[in-house]
């Protein structure tokens, strides 16, 4: 006799590590069993199953609404039976919403979009589920069960991450914040922030954590890949064995591309950070119907994120969000008066010195490219290209080494929009750029709205 | 070609079968061979787990097997009739041993650690022999569920 089980003891069978499977019938009484590409838990009583193709599983359900599924533990393999009666496919609304994006950003990471594709969200009723006795030769060891911990830290870390939000001073201060809360109160060791440039749709990397690259500055256009597809969405994106699913979706690309619809298919992108990923969690930072920007956190372990990790960082990143809404609002009033002290952030910012005469440093802006590089190393492109340019020109015509947000925002050759133009987010990426590949030339905050050059080398400007 | 692969070591392996009133139920095998070129396929699925759909196949005889190699999710499925239901005889024992592991070791390449498949029961088994009726290519994609024979 199989022991019966709730769903809730079954949360790590529905993460997708392991391949369910599920054996239908047709009306004559042919079954048909295949494997199962998403279950998605609704309730205690209720689940949905993902469905892409128009298939000989939807077919049979059409016509004899019943189905058996077998899911697998996928710490111990223990397997566990399910009864379902199919319902209803749900084509729009929240459930189909939820489980679209996940199939959205698997087709677009293996550049499969709009040929795989969720069609349905097919609703079932759970009429039993049972373990399956026998299943393993010895019973499995006891695995640890992180939902409990998870709760206790979720509560202290919320309380921690809220008040150092509130407390940092700036947004630099604020993306570096943030990650550094998902680091230590949740081992969240791989992470980056991304934010939005309207006016180019695309979000561009500011701030990354336990990465050997930062891969500050690395652009992701929206509706492209993993991260593109959850800020076209603005919808949470969860994905558990990461390597299975693009498997998966690479077995459809490789199916679909012997079909004559193949010159469709899109070139397939890298997927940024960990080469062994496993776990991606990505949220949206949304204000209103407004996006601000995308967290995203990817792991080796292909268990890494929980549910409760889902929750929990659905509530952190609307403070975040509200909060980076805010200082980059701020960013927008008028520069102070006064010069506040510099502020030293390191590496040799906020160097008064004079520049080191023996040491030189190239500096060459491509005009077609609007892209700088510093000696023969790619530097920045775009607007942050032509501020670093405009300021470096401008220093070295009049001997200025201040400078304010407002002229820049003035100066209509620089392209900002004229409204929500990111200034400070550009300015940030262009600081961290420059710290990372020109540490002898920092451009530092000085207070409000102002801004200093400071060089540590004497400077050649190559205009091409 | 694709079907012959399917009998090829590593592939995991599924059955399904359906009661008198068309409920269906499904288990996990744990190795499939052949010996006439695939006209018929005997499937090797472990006593302890098989139960529903061993009882259903008393009654219908019908069964669907599909046959999957984790690494590409290229697919297969046999639709078939029954023909014979029997214990596997002990000197079959070495070869649906030796098909468990070459399961383990395909999983243990995408992340599932080769002693935790090597723990799922594999033995005492039971050997169901089928007429291959039907064969379909089960690879996700747009081409799942033609028909290959």
């Amino acid at each position: 006799m199989s022991a019966r089980m709730r769903m809730a003891d079954l949360a790590r069978c529905f993460q997708g590590v392991l391949p369910s499977i599920i054996a239908t019938s047709d009306a004559r009484g042919t079954p048909n069993v295949a494997y199962l590409s998403q279950i998605y838990v609704i309730d205690e009583r209720h689940v949905a199953l993902s469905r892409q193709f128009f298939n000989k599983t939807s077919r049979n359900l059409d016509e004899n609404p019943v189905a058996c599924i077998e899911v697998g533990d996928p710490l111990t393999m223990q397997a566990y039976r399910m009864r379902l009666t199919f319902l209803r496919s749900e084509t729009s609304g929240p459930l189909f919403d939820s489980m679209k994006v996940r199939i959205d950003a698997i087709a677009s990471h293996t550049g499969m979009e709009g040929i795989f594709r969720l069609i349905a969200a097919d609703v079932f009723e759970v009429q039993s589920i049972e373990m399956v006795d026998g299943f393993l030769e010895q019973p499995p060891a006891d695995v640890p069960n992180a939902s409990l911990d998870g709760r206790r830290t979720e509560v202290r870390g919320l309380q921690w991450v809220s008040d150092r939000i509130n407390r940092a001073p700036d947004l630099e201060s604020l993306l570096d914040v943030v990650l550094q809360a998902l680091d230590e109160y949740f081992h969240f060791a791989h992470t980056s922030v991304l934010l939005m440039d309207d006016a180019r749709e695309r979000l561009v990397t500011m701030a990354s954590r336990g990465y050997g690259q930062s891969g500050i500055g690395a652009e992701v256009p929206i509706g492209q890949g993993l991260i593109g597809t959850v800020a076209r969405d603005r919808r949470l994106l969860h994905v558990t064995s990461l390597d299975s699913d693009l498997r998966y979706g690479r077995a459809i690309r490789r199916e679909a591309a012997r079909r004559p619809m193949a010159g469709t298919l899109d070139a397939e992108i890298p997927l940024p950070g960990l080469c062994d990923a496993q776990s991606f969690l990505a949220i949206p930072l949304v204000v209103g119907d407004r996006l601000i920007g995308v967290i995203a956190a990817e792991d080796p372990d292909p268990l890494r994120f929980g549910e409760w990790h889902e929750a929990y960082l659905e509530i952190v990143a609307n403070q975040i969000a509200l909060v980076m809404d805010r200082m980059i609002e701020r960013c927008n009033e008028p520069a102070d008066k006064a010069p506040a002290p510099v502020v030293d952030r390191g590496s040799t910012a906020g160097s008064q010195a004079a520049p080191n005469p023996r040491r030189r440093l190239r500096l060459t802006y491509y005009a077609h490219d609007e892209a700088v590089f510093a000696g023969d190393e790619y530097l920045i492109r775009n607007i942050p290209a032509r501020i670093l340019w405009k300021v470096l020109t401008e220093s070295t015509r009049t001997g200025r080494t201040e400078f304010t947000n407002r002229e820049l925002r003035m100066d209509e050759s620089l392209g900002l929009p004229p409204v929500k133009d990111n200034l400070e987010s550009r300015l940030i990426l262009l600081r961290k750029r420059l710290r990372e590949k020109c540490p002898d030339l920092q451009i530092v905050p000085t207070a409000r709205g102002r801004f200093a050059l400071r060089a540590d080398a004497a400077l050649e400007l190559v205009q091409r | 070609m694709q079907t012959l692969r399917a009998l090829d070591p590593g592939t995991t392996v599924v059955m399904a079968s359906v009661d008198a009133q068309n409920i269906p139920s499904c288990c996990r095998a744990i190795a499939v061979a052949s010996s006439d070129g695939g006209a018929t396929i005997t499937v090797y699925v472990p006593l302890a787990t098989s139960h529903d759909v061993l009882r259903n196949i008393a009654t219908t005889k019908r069964v669907a097997i599909t046959v999957t190699e984790p690494l590409t999710h290229t697919s297969t499925q046999l639709k078939g009739t029954t023909l014979d239901v029997r214990l596997a005889r002990e000197d079959e024992a070495a070869f649906v041993r030796a098909r468990r592991d070459a399961i383990a070791e395909t999983l243990d390449a995408i992340g599932v650690p080769r002693r935790v498949t090597q723990n799922v029961t594999c033995w005492p088994a039971f050997a169901v022999t089928a007429r291959v009726d039907a064969i379909f290519d089960q690879t996700p994609g747009p081409n799942a569920g033609a028909p290959l024979r």
